[in-house]
């Protein structure tokens, strides 16, 4: 199951990289953990387990320029048109993923989805994704290049949401995430990265992290952060 | 183990929506499958369904290499579609079973 789940991963990604999709889309989500593996290899790094959700970030405003219809292209594979919420947010569901698509939310907040014509699909749009969006880096997956955030902006991105989440288990996840690929950061010698990122951020976000590492006992963190 | 059984319980929704998608789709497809028969040296056409448990051929007669393409594609999504319900079916009894054990999870 975890093979195939992976192989079916790889395929999904495969296709939007030829249908040029990828370009000008980020993965986000738990998905970017076992594909952070090269960038810190030789550091102590052991990615969690993925979740079934595949999310990508399209940076808005949205710089694809041709047509593709993301359901059609993964029809063959068994992907169906679920839509999910009463909002009716598209996921195209298999078994073992669910493939979903999602934007940066600015402004006022707003329960819509915000149409994707180039995909055929619509995205779900969310806070704080655009911290994700702003620093990237690209990893090979196999024959695949992909996008991933820059792990510094991963990882407290996630510290964010796991503050603002109301289900303990999703945050804890979240946190678990997060403080794993800040640590590798950290082992890495990218302190001045991590921090960059960190004194880039409104003072409301900054907050948010440092409650969430004293939550988590981590206090090593917070003086390495606020140094 | 709240944590894990709230985990499994936003599975268990996911998993029964596709359930209802996978359903549905397969109630999408067109019903039965094409079958050829050779008839002094000529290719016609039948098809194959289940009505009220028979089994019935309906002729097609000569039908075009569209529809004949249309129905073989029908079959390969209808056997993908059921794999793949059964795959779903056997996710959701899982976790119906795990949700209502009482041992920790």
């Amino acid at each position: 199951m975890e093979k195939n789940q992976y192989e079916l991963c790889l395929e999904v990604l495969r296709r939007l990289e030829k249908a040029g999709v990828l370009e000008n889309a980020v993965l986000i989500g738990s998905w970017c953990l076992p594909f952070y593996e090269d960038y810190f290899s030789g550091v102590d790094y052991a990615p969690s387990i993925k979740t079934r959700d595949i999310d990508f970030l399209i940076p808005q405003p949205a710089l694809i320029k041709s047509k593709t219809n993301v359901s059609e292209l993964m029809k063959d594979l068994g992907f169906i048109v679920g839509f999910k919420g009463r909002e009716g947010y598209i996921v195209l569901e298999h078994p073992e993923l669910e493939v979903e698509f999602l934007v940066p939310e600015k402004g006022r907040s707003f329960n819509k989805p915000v149409p994707l014509p180039q995909l055929g699909l619509n995205a779900q749009a969310l806070r704080f994704l655009e911290l994700l969006a702003q620093d990237t880096i690209q990893v090979k997956a196999k024959d695949i290049t992909l996008t991933l955030p820059h792990p510094a902006n991963f990882a407290l991105h996630k510290l964010i949401v796991a503050s603002r989440r109301r289900q303990k288990d999703k945050a804890a996840k979240d946190r678990e995430a997060g403080l794993k690929v800040l640590k590798a950061l950290i082992e890495k010698r990218e302190i001045v990265r991590v921090k960059g990122v960190f004194s880039s951020l409104p003072v409301k976000w900054q907050a948010m992290i440092v409650k969430e590492l004293k939550g988590a006992e981590e206090t090593d963190l917070i003086q390495i952060l606020k140094k | 183990m709240g944590v894990i059984k709230s985990v499994l319980r936003e599975e268990l929704s996911n998993s029964l929506r596709m359930k209802k998608g996978y359903d549905r789709e397969l109630s999408k497809l067109p019903k039965g499958s094409l079958v050829r028969k050779k008839i002094k040296g000529h290719d016609y056409y039948y098809l194959l369904l289940r009505k009220n448990g028979k089994v019935k051929f309906i002729y097609k007669g000569k039908v075009s290499e569209h529809e004949v393409k249309k129905y073989q594609e029908v079959k390969r999504y209808r056997a993908k579609y059921r794999k793949l319900l059964s795959q779903v079916k056997k996710q959701v009894k899982f976790l119906r079973s795990r949700l209502r054990g009482k041992e920790s999870v």
